[in-house]
Order: structure tokens, then sequence, then C-alpha cells
């Protein structure tokens, strides 16, 4: 279970203060999706669970299955099961995707106490989980995400979700820049992913995605707080709506 | 006026060497070699060693940096074993399949080397050997390829140059192997050694040159070494440098190279080792047609000091050629590239590019840059670009946030980095072998 309290952060070097003091509690086995107007600290919310350094945490606490992960190293918090899905997943050039795909894999799995994968099995195991997402070899064989588009990229990210099999799945607006078909392919293998041992955070600004990747509850965010709570129903009040209440213009 | 020049104790050491060694240097009685050698000489005991108010080595003073002259080397003293040549060069290189020719203490040892399948491909000679009784195209070649002018490092070595390797490919002649020139240094004492190469390939051939400069041991060295390359029309050459000497050693090394006619001329310099290593490149144009790709990866830390200094001279039209130098410095690590391109007045369509980058990985280490254009001619394109900077954060957080541990991950970006560099080597035995030493090197082995 996620469970974050009253959770204050600022950007490392500014004082701004960016979230407000979040509360949020997050089962295993469900999915919930933060929406909000841009700026509201969606984004934030997500480094800050994923360890990233440009920020600063000023108060509150999260844990992660009853452990405080506010002290942890990024690589630490993905050998216990956390995983980001980028909004911009980075290019690297001169890492080969493959060279990546294999030292990470195997970083956790070492980090968890498991076996690391024999070549073969490896190469299997990838082949088969990016045959799923219509990630071609030929994407395989490049630089990581040098060259790709916004579709590709985002698929690489659930890619690597699939390989890594995460318990907590953050998903940073992982529509945005996917046409319908890309969104569907994407949507299809976070659904995969579902199960009663893991969780899932799904971050979007639009209530699109939710139609098929559907939550149990939906959180508005607006200014660094949330500000509401409901089911899946919120999302479809807020499309229709849009952000005004929240302090934004219908988007 | 000369007593004025050579002011320090390495000039004067140098001096004395010259003056005890001359009647007994390789070629001595022969009119040819020793005119050659005191023509050398009176540049060099005109000028002294180098220092910073020269421009070409400002960054580079050899007066401030070269506090002694070490003695000569003496020919062998001891048995050099083929095992112990394997482990200077580490597996990877050793397993190289190739023509190797190995050159100790200033000498080319044919017992050492392996060179028979060169025979009928041209011509192998022991330079010490070959400069008593010259053949036509050896006197045609030494000191006249590409020689830079008023460069003392150059001219001490005409003058105190005790051996080397004297090769001639015949035209048209493709070798499939590379031919691996190694060379050692193996001294108890602190010592210098003087070599000299000289390669002349045939119109047509083709040819992978490596050069690797390595220590039998961790006895201080001063190395000057110079390598004469003239490639015929039409050929293809890659000419590569490993140097992983000793990190009390002293590594000046200039290769002077002139180029036909539609020569493909690939150069790449990979350096880990040495306490101070000057990287001379001198390349020619003298036809039209031709292409040069002089490239570099340099690996730094501790208080190394890495200079490469490239002139590239286009003197007839219709050429191109680039240069690509990527440098890694750690610690108080000093890293230098130069490169001058001249554009002659009759090189109209050149094409020159020319780009050095350099990763930071501390604080004290130091990266200094200077490209030089000067364009005679009206119709060219020219630029050159420098850039250095750090291990980037946010590539770095991507890696962490997918569960590497911060060193690894910074290992696989540094590697990376260099790798866009090694990657320029076409052989893939050597390729493969340069990125196995910057695993090592990034796991802190080695230098």
């Amino acid at each position: 279970m996620l469970e974050i309290k009253n959770l204050h952060v600022k950007i490392a070097d500014e004082d701004t203060e960016i979230l407000k003091g979040i509360d949020l509690t997050l089962p295993k086995g469900e999915v919930h999706a933060i929406m909000g107007p841009n700026g509201s600290g969606k984004s934030t919310l997500a480094y800050v669970l994923a360890g990233k350094p440009d920020y600063e945490i000023t108060g509150g606490t999260i844990t992660w299955n009853g452990e405080d992960i506010t002290g942890m190293s990024p690589d630490e918090r993905a050998a216990r099961g956390i995983f980001l899905a980028f909004q911009y997943p980075i290019e690297i050039p001169g890492v080969a995707t493959m060279t990546f795909l294999r030292t990470s894999l195997n970083a956790v799995r070492k980090a968890r106490g498991e076996e690391q994968l024999s070549t073969p099995e490896f190469m299997r195991v990838v082949r088969e989980k990016a045959d799923e997402l219509k990630v071609s070899s030929d994407k395989l064989k490049r630089p990581l995400n040098v060259g790709f588009s916004g579709g590709e990229k985002k698929r690489q990210e659930i890619l690597q979700m699939s390989l890594l099999e995460p318990t907590l799945c953050v998903l940073d607006e992982t529509d945005s820049g996917l046409d319908i078909d890309a969104l569907k392919i994407v949507a299809d293998g976070v659904n995969a992913l579902r199960g009663p041992e893991r969780a899932m955070l799904v971050i979007t600004h639009y209530q699109r995605l939710l139609n098929y990747i559907v939550p149990d509850k939906v959180h508005v965010l607006s200014n660094g707080k949330i500000v509401r709570t409901g089911g899946k129903e919120l999302a479809l009040e807020l499309e229709k709506s849009g952000y005004a209440e929240f302090g934004e213009a219908a988007a | 006026m000369s007593v004025e020049v050579l002011k320090t104790k390495a000039e004067q050491g140098l001096a004395d060497q010259f003056t005890a060694a001359r009647s007994g240097l390789p070629g001595a009685g022969n009119a040819w070699a020793e005119g050659l050698r005191d023509a050398a000489w009176e540049t060099y005991r005109s000028a002294g060693l180098p220092h910073r108010r020269i421009e070409e080595w400002k960054y580079t003073d050899l007066r401030a940096l070269l506090r002694d002259a070490y003695p000569p080397a003496p020919a062998l003293t001891e048995a050099l074993t083929r095992d112990d040549i394997s482990a200077a060069l580490g597996p990877a290189l050793a397993a190289l399949d190739c023509h190797r020719l190995v050159v100790v203490n200033g000498q080319l040892r044919l017992e050492l080397s392996d060179a028979g399948g060169l025979e009928g491909k041209g011509e192998l000679l022991s330079l010490g050997d070959a400069l008593g009784d010259p053949s036509d195209w050896l006197k045609q070649t030494l000191a006249q390829a590409n020689p830079p002018r008023n460069d003392t490092v150059v001219a001490l070595n005409t003058a105190l140059m005790t051996g080397g390797a004297a090769l001639r490919i015949a035209d048209n002649v493709k070798l499939n192997k590379p031919v691996h020139i190694v060379h050692m240094l193996t001294s108890r004492e602190a010592a210098s050694v003087t070599t000299r190469n000289v390669v002349v390939v045939g119109a047509g051939a083709k040819v992978t040159l490596l050069e690797s400069y390595v220590s039998h041991g961790t006895a201080p060295a001063q190395r000057n070494a110079v390598t004469e390359l003239v490639a015929g029309d039409g050929s293809r050459v890659h000419h590569i440098k490993f140097q992983n000497e000793n990190l009390e050693t002293a590594h000046l090394t200039s290769w002077m190279t002139r180029l036909g006619a539609d020569v493909t001329y690939d150069a790449f310099q990979f350096s880990l080792g040495a306490r101070l290593a000057r990287n001379q490149i001198f390349v020619a144009f003298a036809g039209e047609g031709s292409r040069s790709h002089v490239s570099g990866a340099v690996l730094a830390r501790g208080r190394q000091h890495n200079d490469t200094t490239m002139v590239i001279d286009h003197g007839v039209p219709a050429c191109e050629s680039r240069e690509f130098n990527k440098l890694v410095l750690d610690g108080s690590a000093r890293g230098i590239v130069q490169c001058k391109a001249i554009v002659r007045k009759d090189a109209q369509k050149t094409d020159g590019h020319q780009m050095a980058r350099a990763l930071m990985l501390s604080e004290a280490a130091e990266f200094d840059s200077k490209p030089e254009l000067e364009i005679f001619a009206d119709d060219v394109v020219c630029g050159h670009g420098s850039t250095s900077g750090q291990v980037d954060e946010e590539h770095l957080f991507y890696l962490r946030a997918r569960g590497i541990p911060e060193p690894q991950a910074r290992a696989l970006l540094i590697a990376a980095f260099i790798g866009e560099a090694i990657e320029k080597v076409e052989n893939e035995s050597i390729r493969e072998a340069f990125l196995n030493f910057t695993g090592s090197w990034l796991a802190g082995e080695g230098a």
C-alpha cells in the first residue's frame, strides 16, 4: 500500500512550494487516477515518488508497503517495485536499447535477490513483450529512444514496465502525444499488468485515457493539494465542467 | 648563441647525448643519413625544447615538463618473451589476428615479430639497419613525407632515432589482416627511446596499420616516436594508435602523413596511459579527391596531461577533412585539443570540419580546445565546434529510476560518450578491444 501523508515539496534550489500537503492512500490491487489542471503539481508528485533529486521534501511522509521511501535513491525505489513511466522519456545517445534493458533488468533482479536471466532467456522475454506492444526489433537495436516518435517512446516505457514487473506503477501523462491506436496499445499493455499485487497511479490531464484504463478512484489535484476524491464518474464530470472550479479554464 | 638557447638541464642533456652518440648512431658513415641528422640537430640546437611562448606548444611546455633527459634505453638488456609482450598489450590486443612487428627499445626485433605473411606484399626493413644502406624509396620518404617546419620534437627524433619499421606495401596489395607495430620499452632504470617508422602505401593498396605503445615495467620513460606515411593514389589506409604506457612516461608522438589523389585515410588514436602525452598529427593533401578523417578518444585521470595537436593542410582542391575528438577527464587531468586547418589558395571545394568534446568528471579537470582555420581559398566549407560538460543529470536520473545504481549508470553514460568516438574504428576486433579497455578504465583499473 502507498500512503502519502501531509506531503510538502519544493524545488530544491527555490523557495516556491509546489505540493502543499498531499494525503493519499492507494491500496494494492487498485488503480487511482490523479487529474488536475496544468501546474497543479501532478508531475512533481510523480517525480517525488520516483526520487528525482531536484525536489526537496519539506514535510510529511511517503511510505510504500510500510517502509518510508523518502530517503531512498531512485534505484533503491526501483528495486522495491516503484516504476515511473515518464511523461517525456529521455533520449540517451550511445546507450543501446538492449544493453540498457538488460542492465536495468539485471540490476533490479539482483537487488530483489533474483537470478539474472541468461542471454537467450532475456532475448526471448524482450521479444515476447515487444511483440505485444508492437515494438519492432529494429527499434530495439537503436540507441535508447533516439529519434523515436512520441508514441514509440511511450511504448518503450510500457515495455520497460512489463519487463521490470513493478508493484507500484506511476504513469505520468502516458496518453500525451498518442493517437487513438497507440493509446489502445499502451492501455492494453497497462491493463495486462493490473492485478491484486499491483497498485497503479495514473496521472492525466484528460479523461480520455480513463476510458481505456478504468480507475477505481479519481483524485483531483489543484494548487498542490487534493481537493476532491470520487469514483470513476468524477472523471466524466470533469470532462464536462473542466477544471474551472479548480482554478483553470476548461481545457 | 647555442649555449644560451639550450637553457634547461633536459635541453643540455639531450645535447650531450647527441654529441656522445653521433658517431655510433645507425647510419653513421652514410653521408645521406648523417646529413639528415646534422640538419635536424641544427633545428633543435637553434631553438631548444618547445615552450609556452611557441604558439603550438602553449599548453604543453616541454621546458617546464621535462626536467631531465633520460639516457637512451640499452638495445636489449634482458630476454623479453612473447608472453611479456602479450601481457603488456592486454588479452584483447594480444589475440589480434595481425602481422605483428615488435619494436623493443628502439629496434625492430624480427625474432619477436610475426612478419612472414607480409612476404611478397612489398618490403619490410629494420630502419636501424636500412639507414646505413638506404634504398631509393626510403631516401625519398624519410623526413620528407610531410615534415612540419621547425618542430623541434620531430627534429630531435630525426637526430636521435635508432630504428623502427620501414614498410612498403606494393601497389594494389590489399592486406586482410592489420599490420600491428608494437612499441615496447623495457628497462629497470629511467630511459628514453627514439623510434621512427616509415610506411609507404602503394597506389590502390589497402592496409590497416595499428601502432601500440605499451610499457614493460614501471620505470620512468621518455618516448619520442615518429611515423611517416605516404599514401599512394587510390589507396585506403586505416591508421590507429593505442597508447597505454605507464604513468611515469612522457609520450611524444608525431604522425606525418601525405595523401595522394582519391585516398581514404581514417586515423584514430586511443590514449589511456602516460603522465604526459603529446599526440601530433600532420596530414597534407597532395592529390585531389581525397578524404582524411582523424578521430580520437582520450581517457585521463589523476595528473595526466594529454595534448592532441593536429595540422591538416589542404594544398589541392576537392578534399574532405574531419577531426573528431572526445575526452573524458577526471581528477586533475588536463586535456588539450588543437587543430589547425590550412586551406591554401588553390584548394577550392575544400570541405573541412572539426569537433572536440570533453566530458568533465571533476572540478579540477581542465580542457583546452583551440581550433584554427587559415583559409586562403574562397569556395570552401569549413567549420569547427567544441563542447565541454558533465554527465547529464536527466540521463542519470532516468537510468537510476530503472534500477541501475548510480556508479553503474554513470559508467554507462561515460562509456556511451566515449563510445561515439571509438565507433569510428572500422576493425571490429580493435574496436571491441578499445571498448573493453574503456570498461576496465571505468572500473578503476589500468592507468
